[in-house]
């Protein structure tokens, strides 16, 4: 039934995504940049429609009336990215915030390798903007740790209904930051429970943990190298968080083991498409979940 | 509408302010002693921190004695004394502050209003001080043992939370309740323990009877306060102020989240008689509204010595070099080329003499608070002020046109201002009945007195619909373009 309802995972995406932002502004009070999200968003989407015109113009011929498609069809994903930013990104200057934008359009077109592009977008914006200009930053502490249940109850919705295959990457990262911050703080330093749990239960994790990482086209096509890969993801960032005091680790991270994604598709090659074998498909779910692995998240 | 404005000056309440630093506080004597708020100044940049305690210890001096958890075995030069007053100029400087704008009456505009700018001071009373000797044993290592100004300082390692409470107590120290478990984690985490006690001897020498803060620098990529182990020796809610300096920007709590007091609010003129109360019930509403895990931003500013717009209004005289040097602003100081404090600093330093000032309120209890304090340096330079607005009213009578429209226009700007009161205090609009009334001899036209609007105030908000609108505009705005999508066939 939900398939129906919206063919393209993407949609989902958006509306969880705006309800998240919505959530911050409104319920959590956060100093509400509106000509931040204004620059995002007309940021990613022009540079979508000309990165669609530069790259792509094999497809679609500039002058044929189609210009129209062409725009139309880079929005979802230009919308998802800015809204990645928007959530994440914090800056005073309008020109870092056009910087990122651009980045994490521009990205996907220019960085790829197989057909694929290796850098989740936002993530890409994000940590070059950091890194290279020091004048924007991300605020761990925004989503304060109370944000929990609806963070599962949308995050869960998310997954059921899109039956996007790739909770396992969720999991298996999720799982082990926590049972690495578990065994330090509980089991090590002996800080009572509650200790831990304002750790793992705070917005920032669960939003990377479930709208960033699993990013399927920048995640490893094997089922067994992706976890792997997110559970190596994991255990860097438990590294850097503890031991190095660094803030938004995992981000960090997701961008330096994205680029093992092709070596590990190259390795693990034999059973690339294995999830279509698990269940005979109709055509429209076969189109929709085609909609959903070639189209990136966040 | 011309106005004028002036400056009220005020200090909010922290009051009753019985004990100062957020560490760890142990008393030799029976009395069980309380902390309610503490003042810290924090400065940070790369990796080196300067912490600075206000103590305003009330006991005896015999009984006095404190543990500060410390990442690293501190040397002697890295401990100071400070002169008390730094930290009375910096609450000054930053508090909550209160605007005064006065309207010019429309049927007579060349009158020219006096502009009063007053200031109320907040005393701090001195304390006397205490002192207590100490031992080694138990697996408990001293590390360092000085003496500075009138403390005499141990830095102890410890193996174990249990030799380390032991030893406390085999030395005379009272350890409150629940401490043990916060000690444990923080010895495996190998924190040191900064323990201060006073010296006599050297006390007497001094003039006064009050204790100087103490201020420590140390490197290390922590930046965090430990404000566990404050919670084992008090019961409810504690404040803590934040002074924070730093060359890059604000200062943010990274494990709690940040939020801006409300501000540039016109509240009644009322207000200006108990501005103190005021802004102490405001933060009591915004702290439960806000479910209570946060910090709560009051002042954020460029104070840099070259930079001379420190504040709108500004309520007092903006701290000098010298106060922000005093403070622990080390990169103010001319550098010292014998000083290698800052060879494990990460940052290199630029040589930039910004300086940028983060006051942050917070109001922990053990429940609402698990982990220690954990910050960040922002790169965010922008201007935050608590800043509230009273405006008097025009004198004389308006029985010109343009008076008659004032004094409609003051009559709905009165109702306004009594609804933003209640919205941000939660108190019930009745509260404000004897204020409303003592206000009424200075006010020349009864019809736009506060007393006289209050029964219509209710009313008003008696009706109005108090559904979370921005939630509601939210999912319209959700469902609609879900179904505007769905309509066009774009899904």
């Amino acid at each position: 039934m939900p398939v129906h309802l919206f063919k393209d995972a993407r949609y989902f995406q958006i509306i969880f995504q705006s309800v998240f932002l919505g959530y911050g502004i409104f319920y959590l009070h956060w100093t509400a940049e509106w000509w931040l999200y204004g620059t995002y968003f007309g940021i990613s989407i022009t540079t979508q429609f000309l990165c669609e015109m530069i790259f792509n113009t094999s497809k679609i011929k500039i002058f044929s009336g189609s210009w129209w498609n062409k725009l139309r069809i880079g929005i979802p994903s230009a919308l998802i990215s800015s809204f990645g930013l928007s959530l994440l990104l914090k800056t005073n200057h309008w020109t870092i915030a056009v910087l990122a934008a651009v980045i994490s359009i521009a990205s996907k077109y220019i960085i790829r390798f197989n057909g694929k592009h290796i850098f989740n977008p936002s993530a890409l914006g994000i940590v070059v903007v950091l890194f290279f200009t020091g004048q924007a930053w991300i605020s761990p502490g925004q989503w304060g740790s109370g944000i929990v249940i609806l963070f599962a109850v949308l995050s869960l919705g998310f997954i059921v209904v899109t039956r996007v295959q790739k909770l396992d990457v969720s999991i298996a990262f999720l799982g082990t930051f926590s049972l690495l911050l578990f065994a330090r703080q509980i089991i090590y330093l002996g800080w009572p429970m509650d200790f831990f749990v304002q750790s793992i239960s705070t917005g920032s994790l669960l939003l990377f943990s479930f709208f960033m990482i699993t990013d399927p086209k920048t995640t490893p096509n094997h089922s067994v190298a992706r976890i792997l890969w997110s559970m190596a993801v994991a255990v860097v960032a438990f590294y850097l968080t503890t031991f190095k005091f660094m803030n938004g680790a995992p981000i960090w991270v997701l961008i330096f083991a994205q680029p093992l994604v092709p070596i590990l598709d190259k390795l693990f090659k034999a059973r690339r498409f294995q999830w279509k074998t698990s269940k005979q498909l109709n055509p429209e779910e076969t189109r929709f979940l085609q909609s959903v692995y070639t189209h990136s998240v966040m | 509408m011309k106005r004028k404005l002036a400056v009220i000056g005020t200090c909010i309440a922290i009051s009753p302010i019985l004990f100062s630093f957020c560490g760890f506080y142990v008393s030799k004597a029976d009395g069980t002693l309380k902390n309610k708020t503490s003042q810290v100044i924090l400065v940070r940049d790369g990796n080196k921190t300067v912490i600075t305690m206000y103590n305003d210890y009330k006991g005896d001096v015999k009984d006095f004695a404190m543990v500060v958890p410390v990442p690293v075995v501190l040397r002697k030069d890295d401990i100071h004394v400070v002169d008390q007053s730094i930290f009375q100029r910096l609450n000054d400087y930053s508090a909550p502050r209160l605007v005064e704008y006065w309207d010019q009456n429309p049927c007579t505009m060349n009158n020219l209003e006096e502009v009063v700018v007053t200031a109320m001071g907040q005393k701090r009373a001195s304390k006397d001080l205490g002192y207590a000797t100490s031992k080694a044993d138990l697996g408990v290592k001293i590390e360092a043992k000085y003496l500075v100004g009138e403390y005499d300082i141990l830095i102890l390692s410890a193996k174990e939370s249990g030799g380390l409470k032991e030893w406390l107590t085999s030395n005379g120290y009272k350890i409150p309740e629940g401490a043990e478990e916060v000690l444990d984690p923080y010895i495996k985490s190998n924190l040191k323990f900064f323990v201060v006690k006073v010296n006599e001897a050297e006390k007497k020498k001094l003039p006064g009877n009050f204790l100087r803060p103490l201020q420590i620098g140390f490197n290390s990529p922590k930046f965090m306060l430990p404000i566990r182990l404050g919670m084992a020796n008090s019961d409810g809610d504690q404040d803590l102020i934040v002074y924070a300096f730093t060359r890059k920007g604000r200062v943010e709590c990274t494990n709690y989240r940040n939020v801006n007091i409300p501000t540039g609010k016109s509240i009644p003129l009322f207000v200006q008689k108990n501005f103190s109360a005021f802004y102490s019930n405001l933060f009591d509403r915004q702290w439960n509204n806000e479910d209570k895990s946060v910090g709560f931003l009051e002042y954020a500013w460029d104070v840099s010595p070259q930079n001379f717009y420190h504040c709108d209004p500004c309520i007092a005289t903006a701290p000098s070099e010298q106060d922000l040097v005093q403070s622990g602003v080390w990169w103010l100081k001319g550098k010292d080329w014998t000083d290698y404090s800052d060879v494990d600093n990460d940052e290199p330093d630029n040589g930039s003499k910004n300086v940028h000032f983060t006051r942050l309120h917070f109001r922990y209890n053990r429940k609402s608070f698990a982990q220690d304090l954990m910050f960040q340096v922002t790169p965010n330079t922008e201007t935050f002020q608590a800043r509230y607005v009273i405006t008097h009213p025009a004198p004389g009578n308006f029985t010109c046109d343009a008076g008659k429209k004032y004094l409609q226009e003051l009559k709905r700007r009165r109702k306004n201002e009594l609804m933003e009161l209640t919205a941000l205090t939660g108190k019930n609009i009745d509260t404000w009945q004897d204020d409303a009334t003592a206000a009424n001899d200075e006010e020349d036209v009864a019809e736009a007195q506060y007393i006289n609007l209050l029964p219509e105030v209710k009313e008003e908000m008696e009706k109005e619909n108090n559904s979370p609108i921005g939630i509601l505009l939210m999912s319209a705005v959700v469902l609609g373009s879900a179904g505007f999508l769905r309509w066009r066939g774009y899904v």
